[in-house]
């Protein structure tokens, strides 16, 4: 033991402070194995070193993804909806698009399924002492489809374009303040420095596969991404034909081994159940997502693996803070009492999520604070609450879209809202209509009174907390504005020790609790469906699907 | 004049009364008719009084019942949410039965509007009105209803409306074609000698004559007007949830189909069969009893 302390000792030897407070942290205690892990991670310790420090205090090091069963070769067949736009990793902005880049691309840093980042392009990473400049070091090994070499100039070329304004990048909605264009500078060859607006703890994220369009492109990339797709990852696009599918062959020069597979065949459809059927009916062998609705028939089914991975994907149901029957703080609170948040994660999810508790910190989040009260089901407090805002009921319509769950889950909030008096009109419309321009005054989304959205799973709860939340939110469906929050927000989103995270974690919860603009009913597990005889697929709870070392048969 | 005027529009009047005299007898020996009849009824008496003797509120929820199989205490089985199938399909009678009627009704009258007026002036007025229908007819319905409905959002009315009026130059091609065999006939000449004005002779004098196929174009036009508005809703565009509506029903649970829960999708699908069928079926059965 102590020869291993001592060890330890030798590793702390060049570490930043940051670093070697994460590893006291595991040392004493006050860490589980999985946050130290996330957290380890983000502040740039290596793989090396955190499995050195778990084996120290007993925990099971770091198991890799690559124990796999399987033989190589052959083709992988996966059906995935038909991505909605053109394939380009400026512009890629759904679960579609993003699957066909990341066969192809690789990206700075990976996040992987624990919420764990670990090396991809990068093999490690550091902030200066206040978090606002991040330096990544890059592999020297790495060669475009084209057999260009990559160097320090295609990184700070591809991130510098996802930060530009003028390019229209789907990727501005995570740098808006973040990072800036030109903030993105070569030190040398193989080692770049990010430079970010503000102070930053979890700034890794933003270049991981988290930020879906971050995948490094040559530097003279400009435009017409479908044709080549050339970009540095384990396949190399053999054809692709809008809204039909594409094919990928294996790149036997990947920087990380070529993969066992020899080829990957993509099939779009246009709807789950379709793909449903082509997996039951061995057409294909992985759905990149299926939901618990309308893919009853593949749980429980010998024939079918079910890859559950949990997420932060949730739903939020805003209430207008500002006007209207929900001004009154006590009315919000009584509309979120009175959902039986359990019997709608086992009626509608069969149990596969997570109970929400009204702000955006997930039970998946390391930093959430797990003290804050749950908030459960209950009339009398609600109708007191009511009776104490001087309302007994009133009129409302509910707006949101007709995608899985959510009518389902509209009707229930409608039999809901009737126990305490509020009689709720729904208004359920497709996608487009609701989003509508996705301005105020010209989106159902911004606009409704009562309303609700889908959010898709992200690495960090930051984007959660600002574009709905913050008071120049640019998604604030709830007008919410408090000048406490907006601060706490700050302070959470710059806190670069775990410490200091989690505290102002547990403020923003208990303040979101008692304000309840949105309400955060549950965060639903992310569910991959593969036939029995695929292996080592890995897949993420943004909708990727990491294949280097899956086979199938 | 006056004497021959009268004479024809005497020797026109006294078939409707003898039509009307024997109509009904021929119905009642039409078994098709007797039962499509019944049918029809069933599911009016459905839609007005289902909500009072149903065994489940149709719109209560219960997240420890859902997508139970039919037993004894749900009859259909429970759909995604646990709310009793049986109850929503006879509750469900209801918005198919208020719609679709309002919508052939509207569909009717200004079918047979615009269908006198081509009839009874022909020549460019008839031309032109009916060049505008062949562009109507040529675009599928459930298309142009979609147009309109996206572009105005999905309410009741509009659904009501928009079938109204696609409707329209259906039921006026068939009013047009009524209207020329009835104008060259004695007693509108007569009508028009003696001074009547264009709106009395279209709508006093050729109106009343004409009566047999525009109730049988209407009855057509309901089953119609019943399967598209099914359509729609189960497009999204019709009623809103959490209306039991058999349309919306089938959009709401054709998803776990797949997955064997067919008693959320099947009684809501054999209820609108039936419907139709049963509507279809008074159609023929008139048709029938008013040619002869």
């Amino acid at each position: 033991m102590s020869r291993i302390i001592r060890n330890l000792g030798n590793w702390r030897l060049g570490r930043t402070n940051l670093e070697n407070h994460v590893i006291d942290e595991l040392l004493s205690g006050r860490l589980d194995r999985r946050s130290f892990l996330r957290h380890g991670s983000r502040v740039g310790l290596s793989l090396a070193v955190m499995a050195a420090a778990l084996k120290t205090v007993g925990l099971d090091p770091i198991t890799s993804a690559r124990a796999q069963s399987g033989k190589p070769g052959g083709t992988m067949r996966i059906a995935l909806i038909a991505p909605s736009g053109t394939i380009d990793p400026v512009t890629v902005a759904d679960q579609y698009g993003l699957l066909v880049l990341q066969q192809v691309g690789d990206f700075l840093v990976m996040d992987g399924p624990d919420l764990v980042l670990q090396p991809m392009l990068a093999t490690e990473w550091s902030p200066n002492e206040d978090g606002t400049v991040w330096t990544f070091k890059l592999r020297d090994d790495v060669k475009f489809h084209d057999g260009r070499a990559m160097t320090a100039d295609d990184v700070v070329a591809s991130i510098d374009r996802l930060a530009d304004p003028e390019n229209g990048s789907n990727a501005l909605s995570a740098f808006k303040g973040v990072l800036s264009k030109g903030g993105t500078k070569k030190v040398d060859d193989h080692t770049v420095a990010f430079h970010l607006d503000a102070p930053n703890g979890n700034f890794p994220y933003y270049l991981s596969s988290d930020n879906y369009n971050a995948i490094i492109l040559p530097a003279d990339y400009s435009g017409g991404f479908e044709a080549q797709m050339n970009a540095t990852g384990p396949f190399k696009l053999e054809r692709y034909t809008p809204k039909v599918g594409a094919t990928f062959v294996k790149n036997p020069d990947y920087w990380g081994g070529a993969p066992l597979l020899d080829r990957v065949e993509m099939s779009f459809y246009a709807d789950q159940q379709p793909q449903v059927l082509a997996l039951l009916g061995g057409q294909v062998d992985v759905v990149q997502q299926v939901t618990v609705q309308g893919s009853q028939s593949l749980f429980d089914n010998p024939a079918v693996k079910i890859l559950e991975l949990r997420s932060n994907a949730h739903r939020q149901i805003h209430m207008k803070t500002q006007s209207g029957p929900f001004a009154d703080k006590r009315v919000r609170q009584a509309m979120a009492l009175t959902l039986d948040r359990p019997r709608l994660i086992q009626g509608l999810f069969r149990g596969m999520a997570d109970i929400g508790n009204d702000s955006p910190f997930a039970p998946v989040f390391p930093s959430t604070d797990p003290t804050v009260e749950q908030r459960a089901k209950n009339i009398k407090k609600a109708k007191q609450l009511m009776a104490e805002a001087g309302t007994t009921g009133f009129d409302t319509t509910f707006t949101t879209m007709s995608i899985q769950e959510l009518p389902a889950l509209a009707s229930l909030i409608k039999n809901a809202a009737a126990e305490i008096g509020i009689n709720v009109t729904l208004k359920i419309e497709d996608p487009g209509a609701y989003y509508g321009d996705a301005v105020p005054g010209k989106s159902d989304w911004l606009d409704s009174e009562f309303g609700m959205t889908d959010y898709g799973h992200r690495g960090i709860p930051n984007v959660f907390l600002t574009a709905p939340l913050k008071s120049d939110g640019t998604w604030n469906s709830a007008n919410f504005q408090n000048a406490e929050y907006d601060q706490l927000v700050t302070d959470y989103v710059a806190a670069l020790d775990l410490d200091a995270q989690k505290d102002a974690a547990g403020k923003i919860q208990r303040l979101l609790l008692d304000e309840t603009p949105i309400i955060f009913p549950y965060f639903y597990n992310w569910l991959t469906a593969t036939a029995p005889n695929v292996a080592g697929v890995q897949p993420t709870a943004m909708g990727q699907l990491f294949l280097q070392t899956a086979t199938v048969g | 004049m006056s004497a021959a005027a009268g004479t024809a529009e005497e020797s026109a009047a006294p078939p409707p009364p003898q039509k009307a005299r024997s109509t009904p007898a021929i119905l009642m020996r039409s078994p098709g008719f007797l039962v499509g009849a019944a049918i029809v009824l069933f599911w009016a008496f459905c839609a007005a009084f289902a909500p009072h003797f149903v065994p489940y509120d149709p719109l209560a929820d219960d997240l420890l019942e859902t997508l139970s199989p039919p037993s004894a205490a749900h009859w259909f089985g429970t759909d995604q949410i646990g709310r009793d199938v049986f109850s929503r399909v006879l509750v469900g009678a209801r918005d198919i039965l208020t719609i679709a009627p309002l919508a052939t009704l509207l569909g009717t009258v200004l079918g047979t509007v615009v269908g006198l007026v081509m009839g009874y002036f022909g020549g460019w007025v008839d031309a032109i009105v009916g060049r505008l229908i062949e562009v109507m007819l040529s675009l599928p319905l459930i298309i142009v209803a979609l147009m309109v409905l996206v572009a105005l959002g999905p309410s009741t009315s509009t659904v009501i409306v928009v079938v109204g009026l696609v409707f329209t130059p259906l039921v006026a091609r068939t009013v047009r074609a009524a209207v020329l065999s009835e104008r060259h006939l004695d007693y509108v000449p007569a009508a028009s000698l003696r001074g009547e004005g264009a709106l009395h002779i279209m709508f006093v004098e050729i109106l009343p004559n004409i009566w047999p196929p525009i109730i049988v174009e209407a009855t057509v036009r309901l089953g119609y007007a019943i399967f598209t508005i099914a359509s729609l809703s189960f497009l999204g565009f019709g009623v809103q949830p959490p209306s039991p509506d058999w349309g919306l029903a089938i959009a709401e649970n054709y998803g776990v189909l797949v997955g064997g829960f067919w008693w959320t999708v099947v009684p809501a699908t054999v209820a609108t069969a039936s419907l139709v069928v049963g509507v279809n079926l008074v159609a023929e059965g008139l048709q029938r009893a008013l040619a002869e």
